[in-house]
């Protein structure tokens, strides 16, 4: 975007500013009281308005407010999204106290649905919202917040190592080129949530999983998250809908002076499952039988070895104002987040500031959020792309544990027998240092301009810089080539996004039976996509062997590598570009009657110049049913409405730059002829590309019961991706370039989701809540035209002996990613395997049927335990790290293996072979988190809502799996650009951690 | 109480706001390509791309080499173990039991796809004559390779040569008609000499096995009787291939030093290489290539501990790709080409006085250049045995079953760079043995003159003399008095086997390690299951 069209933007909203030139004078009265919940724990940032009157301020965390009103209103309004509204006679007292209904589904409920609210009664699509007080304790990204805490939502991570990126697939996969990950709109502004870190380019540790683009937003300021599950609902968004939409709103503060203050230390308590290796005495036991002399004498613990566990901690402080026509928040955090694994962990520096005001008589409003953040991710030798001998963890797992890691004279044992690394120098000779500054902001400038008619302007901006250090000392031996020459890399990327909203809104109660609310906008979006570019190589003269020792990072002196060995890349992707058209009307009618049509017209220069634009419409039905008259005698429901919705959505997002012919241009190595660079098409331009589409169905229930100590919501849906994007084969013969192409068929998924919350004890002293969600859904691609062999395998199976193996396939009448192996059979008499038949069939699936959420809450008196629990069931998971880390020809190598190959009747002559020996139900319930609070409320004149917990995350996981944890996704992929899924490769095992917290409040 | 009220200044703001909004999505210039148009895209650098495009698909050991060898007694590959499973995809093609899915296949069909994609490009940047007839020998190269392993040949006219539409689709008639008409009219306008840029004799060379296959291409199950006048083509085409004679010793052909960038006889050892890719021990080769990975074809042969020269030169064999015994015990004691010996010491490159390695079919003790056995990883001694099965299952043998073929020997003086071992495409042996077999077939030299070349090569080889020689003994596929024999002597593990086999019809009988063949699926390869979806106009291969 163009300084120039911002201006533009811009010089026309200041325009509108000037239209209003009206003050008023009133007299005036002060009214103070507090707000708290239906357990009485104080409500924060609860809105507090004179009826009538537009002056209003927020609560603070306390739940404590005081307004300045005119001396004649009469009623105060109180409101908090995730809370009913309630309104207050302040016509006798000016001291009040205020109960909101907290029920989960309250009528009431002020819901965030994109580019607006609306009540929760008036809502007619799929719609789940988390709100601070039901986060999950203990989590460290914005995204773990609500595990297991919605309805047909998963959450998983890649893997244990802080900072990782975390999958989130709403209502199963929708997207064969894709990772069906939602779209995020953080405070209104869509993101694209791309870890902005250059590649490693050194290839001896592979290619470091990619981190949580989330990392700017520190999870502790977020005070709402709202999901859009179906397309009725995430239509507004139109081609960024398909996966679902995430909205996530950050704390604005209280609107009054105040401090918030808080820290929390917090330490490693050991794996969630512990791995399945021999130690020493049963290794010992294990090589006698098999006739292997491999036993060094000592006894050692290589794993234990790796670990590390320090004390970390995280610091806040806050500083809130304001009054009546505006209120700021500035927060600071500073976070130490540590790996299980040496060297692995995550410092940073959270800063956000967000101010709003209005002017002109509350016509006019301007807002601004900013976040900045500064991380350092250290990153250990962990990649599932290393090869067995590229990685500390897999090192660790094959050490053979009568051998010593360290020789007599103190240095590392890199002389091991079986010619394998050492794992504890893999890590003392690897720094992988990646350092992000990154600039979130919006303004907003938000004007009435009629009673009716209101106009809102929003500009983002989302931009990232970042550097990668990256060493291997060549000290190091054994390990890949060239490491003991010595190798390193500086990077540098960066990423730049920007957005900008118009919307006009007009919201009417035309009469008691008829409410209109209709809004049209326009949205402009582009984003550079990742600009990186690197230096790397090897050859260095010191720190390695024979040569000198200085405490100088390669990557701080890359003038002293071989300077004929230093390569460069530069990669600077073309702009992608988002156009947006979109409307929205909302009718109510008798109150119990709402019907809901969106359409946005969407244009990207991803797609084909003959599809650029796509038209994406939703429609959505609401019934209120017990303002019927026929329900006017029962008294068993508190509410019941029922909703229907139809949409459409669509998803570009695996096309990683513009649909347009690109060709790479190589300009090495052609001196001699000296007829100058060589082209080739990289990537070519398909006209007719189409827009990959989602068409949804939902039909929901929602009810309460018993005065709501009952609530649930009940959803079923069917949902079909048309014209799935695939980075397509040419028809051959071509110069190997990918071009997009839509695929014949269609992606299903259909399912169910039954979420309940009971409040099982509520008195004076105790409260017991439980909720339980359950989430059904089932997966299959649909296309006859592929027959019966699959389009293309993925799920690359890593590891010796079995070079281009793959697990899953891509195929007709097959879930994404159905398993696709050879089925064993057992042994022969001479222990090795058998097989069916030397043909693949297709026998599992990774995707879950089943996804689960356990919570519950109890409290006595200031006491309150709450327990998150989170489980997936009917999948599996493929243990590429038993088949070819920790398996029995690998002890035979002089390596370790695992107990359970041991002693089965197996040969070490046996083959390593994929087959479904390896497939394993992935099966889990784990137990996220649990967490013990005492409120110890407000004392000493200043302190107000002080609260000290202990929390444990990953206490324990119920599972057969024989992996470090069957919540896996580690980052296998089929070597291109379609990703797989659970196949479980020397994933970073999951760890247990305690945290001991105080946060507080001074004012 | 103020009232809002709608003034026309309201309205042109709102007509204002919604007229900004338009903006025409860009499509950046900076990344389209520009072809043929003072852009940066030539004849030149475009025919070097299509050299280098014959670096992975001829040098790979899963590339054309092991479609070619992998499903012919001549190779297999054993599983050991930890070793060489991948998924089954070495026992299936030794087995003849692969599938659509199979990894192989699908990449050197896109593999030949790309090389005659970039060949046709360069038809379409204006070339010179010359750059012209190297680009349409490239493009006819890879059209080769797709019929006789698909039976289909998709390709794009010179105008069409960069859409990504549906590509029209030889038939074999059609495709033996356009590399016949294509071939014969490149011959006069070819004046390269050096051998690793296209040559008259190159030409003349593919024109011989397109002709000498021809039958096999239109009907490969059951190939009609050789016509003559196509065979006294092949003859003539063979003696108008001059300036080429027997090299002394047969490895030289493949050692380090078999290149030296000269026209045949012109410094490097090999005198009848007549088409090869041309390594030269540096990065870039003259002609602008980068080089090739010609040490995958020791490395996939030998053992981790054959010839690392007390570790001197790593752990860098793979231990897989081995032969059948029968192929080794069908030589003539004293024929050169069975190797098994040392490699003289007198030569610069002379590998047996570095690391005891011995070249050609090894079998038996492996030393190293102490004189001392070797032993493999489990300790016990190293010995290549011609009993092998696809899947080894026996601890003390599996690291040591089978005889391997060192062809291509390791080039130790440039072991942590780039080797300098050329890799011979077409050699003039081939010749010889393609004019014998069509004095067989048709040609006027008849049995009398195919004898005499036959033994002329023997003389060379160290081999008896035959007194008969006839095309195949179907029911003994190693009788000494057959070309189908003599052609495996002499072209063992040089790409050419299956093509034989199916030109004498016994591709699908049995041999080591293989029953017959049930059906005849397994004679075409199967076309990619994602080529089908995005190229209607092929058709799957019968069986698939």
């Amino acid at each position: 975007m163009t300084i120039q069209r911002l201006l533009a933007h811009a010089a026309t909203t200041l325009l509108l500013c000037v239209l209003f030139t009206q003050t008023s004078f009133a007299q005036t009265k002060t009214i103070t009281g507090k707000v708290t919940d239906d357990k009485g724990i104080p409500i924060t940032g609860a809105t507090v308005v004179a009826k009538g009157s537009k002056s209003g301020t927020s609560t603070g965390t306390d739940g404590s407010f005081h307004i300045t009103v005119s001396t004649s209103a009469t009623t105060l309004v109180v409101s908090s999204i995730g809370y009913g509204s309630q309104e207050i006679d302040i016509s006798s007292s000016t001291e009040v106290a205020v109960h909101l209904t907290s029920s989960s589904a309250n009528l009431n409920e002020v819901v965030v649905i994109g580019y607006g609210t609306a009540r929760r009664a008036d809502i007619t699509g799929a719609v789940s919202s988390v709100k601070a007080k039901d986060f999950n304790a203990g989590a460290t990204t914005p995204e773990q917040l609500m595990t297991g805490k919605v309805t047909g939502v998963q959450v998983a991570e890649n893997s244990g190592a802080p900072g990782t990126a975390i999958n989130v697939k709403i209502r199963g996969n929708n997207s064969i080129s894709s990772t069906s990950n939602p779209l995020y709109v953080v405070d209104g502004v869509p993101l694209d949530a791309t870890y902005p870190v250059a590649p490693d380019k050194l290839g001896v540790v592979g290619t470091v999983a990619p981190a949580n683009g989330l990392l700017f937003l520190d999870p502790a300021n977020i005070a709402n998250i709202t999901i859009l599950k179906d397309a009725s609902a995430s239509a507004i968004y139109g081609a960024r809908g398909e996966n679902g939409v995430i909205l996530i709103e950050t704390n604005k503060g209280p609107g009054k002076t105040q401090i918030d203050a808080g820290f929390k230390l917090t330490t490693g308590a050991g794996l969630i499952k512990a791995n399945d290796l021999m130690n020493a005495s049963e290794y010992r036991k294990a090589i006698a039988q098999y006739s292997i002399t491999t036993d060094s004498g000592a006894s050692v613990d290589p794993f234990k070895a790796i670990q590390q566990n320090k004390l970390t901690g995280v610091y806040t402080v806050a500083i809130n104002g304001g009054g009546e026509n505006g209120r700021y928040r500035a927060v600071f955090s500073a976070t130490d987040q540590n790996g299980y694994i040496l060297k692995s962990g995550l410092e940073r520096y959270n800063a956000s500031f967000s101010a709003d005001h209005s002017f002109l008589d509350k016509r006019l409003k301007i807002a601004f959020n900013l976040a900045l953040a500064n991380y350092r991710l250290q990153t250990a030798p962990t990649s599932a792309e290393a090869g067995s001998n590229g990685n500390m963890i897999s090192m660790a797992l094959q050490w053979n544990p009568t051998l010593n890691l360290y020789s007599p004279n103190g240095t590392f044992n890199q002389t091991n027998p079986s010619g394998q690394g050492n794992p504890l120098a893999m890590s003392s000779y690897y720094d992988s240092y990646a350092y992000v500054t990154q600039l979130f902001g919006n303004t907003s400038i938000s004007a009435k301009i009629t009673k009716n008619l209101s106009y809102t302007f929003l500009y983002g901006v989302n931009y990232a810089q970042s550097t990668l250090d990256e060493q291997t000392v060549g000290l190091l031996q054994a390990v890949g080539s060239n490491s003991n020459l010595g190798l390193a890399e500086v990077g540098t990327a960066n990423l730049m996004s920007q957005t900008l909203t118009h919307t006009l809104t007009w919201d009417q109660n035309v009469n008691e039976n008829f409410k209109l609310n209709v809004l049209a906008g326009y949205e402009y979006y582009s984003s550079t996509g990742l600009q990186d570019n690197e230096s790397w190589g090897y050859g260095f003269t010191y720190n390695v062997l024979g040569g000198p020792q200085y405490n100088i990072p390669y990557y701080k002196a890359m003038q002293t590598m071989k300077q004929s060995n230093l390569s460069t890349n530069t990669d600077a992707p073309a702009t992608s570009e988002l156009q947006s058209y979109f409307g929205r009307v909302r009718v109510t009618a008798m109150d119990k009657y709402t019907l809901t049509a969106v359409v946005r017209d969407d244009g990207s220069n991803k797609l084909g110049a003959n599809n650029k634009y796509g038209i994406f419409p939703s429609f959505g039905l609401g019934w209120d049913i017990l303002k019927e008259d026929f329900m006017s005698r029962q008294n068993l429901f508190t509410y019941l409405s029922l909703r229907v919705g139809y949409g459409q959505t669509g998803g570009t997002d695996a096309i990683p730059y513009p649909g347009f012919q690109s060709s790479l241009v190589n300009l090495t190595g052609y001196g001699t002829v000296g007829v100058g660079p060589a082209t080739a098409t990289q990537n070519y331009g398909n006209p007719g590309l189409k827009w990959e589409t989602l068409t949804s169905t939902d039909g929901g229930i929602d009810f309460g019961l018993l005065n709501n100590r009952l609530t649930g919501e009940i959803d079923v849906y069917s949902k079909s991706t048309t014209n799935p994007l695939f980075p397509g084969t040419l028809p051959v013969p071509s110069s190997g370039a990918t071009v997009w192409q839509n695929l014949p068929g269609h992606i299903d998924n259909k399912g169910f989701e039954i979420g309940l919350t009971g409040m099982i004890v509520q008195n004076k002293d105790w409260h017991w809540s439980l909720q339980a969600l359950v989430s059904y859904n089932k997966n299959k691609y649909i296309a006859p035209a592929l027959g019966a062999s699959p389009l293309f395998l993925t799920g690359q199976i890593s590891g010796n002996g079995v070079s281009a193996t793959y697990a899953e396939a891509i195929a007709n009448n097959q879930p994404i990613d159905a398993f696709y192996l050879r089925t064993w059979t057992g042994y022969d008499q001479n222990g090795i395997s058998t097989v069916k038949s030397q043909g693949s069939s297709y026998v599992g699936d990774p995707n879950p049927h089943y996804i689960v959420g356990v919570n519950t809450e109890v409290g006595y008196k200031k006491f309150t335990l709450a327990v998150n629990s989170h489980g997936a069931f009917g999948f599996d998971i493929y243990n590429n790290t038993l088949l070819t880390v920790t398996n029995l020809q690998e002890l035979n190598n002089g390596k370790n293996a695992a107990k359970t190959v041991v002693g089965t009747g197996e040969s070490m002559a046996d083959p390593v072979s994929a087959s479904t020996r390896y497939l394993e139900k992935g099966n889990f319930m784990k137990l996220g988190n649990m967490t013990l609070s005492y409120n110890l409320g407000s004392f000493a004149t200043y302190v107000k809502g002080a609260r000290v917990f202990v929390s444990a995350n990953n206490l324990f996981e119920i599972t057969k799996y024989h992996g470090f944890d069957a919540e896996v996704n580690t980052y296998a992929s089929n070597g291109g650009s379609v990703p797989s899924l659970n196949v479980d490769y020397i994933g970073y095992p999951t760890f247990r951690t305690v945290t001991f917290g105080l946060t507080f409040s001074l004012n | 109480m103020k009232r809002y009220k709608l003034n026309g200044f309201h309205l042109l703001l709102v007509a204002a706001l919604a007229t900004m909004g338009c903006t025409k999505l860009k499509e950046n210039e900076q990344n389209k390509l520009v072809i043929g148009n003072g852009g940066s895209a030539n004849a030149g650098t475009q025919l070097i791309a299509a050299y280098n495009d014959l670096n992975t698909v001829m040098h790979g050991q899963d590339e054309i080499f092991s479609l070619q060898e992998n499903t012919t007694d001549e190779c297999l590959v054993p599983t050991r173990a930890g070793d060489w499973d991948d998924n089954g995809v070495w026992r299936v093609l030794h087995a003849h039991a692969w599938d659509a899915t199979h990894g192989q296949v699908q990449q050197v069909f896109s593999n030949l796809g790309i090389l005659e994609s970039d060949a046709t490009t360069v038809l379409a940047l204006n070339p010179t004559a010359e750059q012209a007839a190297e680009a349409t020998f490239l493009r006819s190269l890879a059209q080769y390779y797709f019929v006789n392993l698909f039976g289909q040949v998709p390709y794009r006219t010179i105008p069409n040569y960069n859409t990504i539409n549906a590509s029209p689709v030889m038939t074999p008639a059609e495709a033996i008609d356009t590399l016949v008409t294509n071939l014969t009219a490149i011959i006069p306008q070819l004046n390269q000499t050096l051998n690793y840029y296209v040559t008259a004799n190159a030409a003349r060379f593919l024109l011989m096995k397109v002709l000498l296959n021809k039958q096999a291409f239109l009907n490969p199950t059951k190939p009609a009787a050789q016509v003559a006048a196509d065979m006294q083509q092949v003859y003539t085409l063979g003696q108008a291939i001059t300036g080429y004679t027997l090299t002394t010793n047969y490895f030289d052909n493949f050692g380090p030093n078999n290149g030296g960038f000269g026209a045949p006889g012109t410094g490097g050892q090999s005198t009848e290489n007549i088409f090869v890719y041309g390594n030269n021990g540096t990065a870039t080769n003259p002609n602008g290539t980068g080089n090739g990975a010609i040490d995958d074809r020791w490395m996939m042969a030998l053992h981790y501990n054959s010839y690392d020269q007390g570790g001197n030169y790593g752990s860098a064999g793979w231990n897989g790709f081995s032969t059948i015994a029968d192929v080794y015990t069908a030589f003539d004691p004293t024929d050169t080409r069975k190797g098994n010996r040392p490699y003289p010491s007198a030569n610069v490159h002379g590998v047996s006085p570095i690391s005891g390695l011995n070249v050609g079919l090894d079998s038996g003790a492996q030393m190293n250049e102490a004189g001392v056995q070797e032993m493999d990883r489990r300790g016990n001694l190293l010995s290549f045995q011609g009993v092998v099965a696809n899947t080894e299952t026996d601890l003390h043998t599996l690291e040591g079953a089978g005889i391997r073929g060192i062809k291509y020997y390791p080039d130790y003086a440039n072991y942590t760079g780039h080797a300098s071992n050329q890799l011979a495409i077409f050699r003039y042996a081939d010749v010889l043995l393609m004019m014998a077999e069509a004095d067989l077939s048709g040609a006027s030299g008849g049995a009398g003159d195919a004898l005499s070349i036959v033994n002329g090569l023997h003389t060379t080889r160290g081999a008896a003399a035959l007194s008969a020689i006839s095309l195949v003994n179907t029911a003994n596929l190693y009788d000494p008095t057959t070309m189908l024999e003599e052609r495996q002597k002499e072209l063992w593990w040089e790409s050419w086997r299956r093509e034989d086999m199916i030109r004498m019809g016994v591709f699908l009988s049995a041999w080591n390690l293989k029953t017959a063949d049930v059906g005849t699926t397994y004679i075409l390869f199967p076309i990619p299951v994602a080529q089908l979806v995005a190229n209607p106009n092929l058709k799957q291969n019968p069986g698939y």
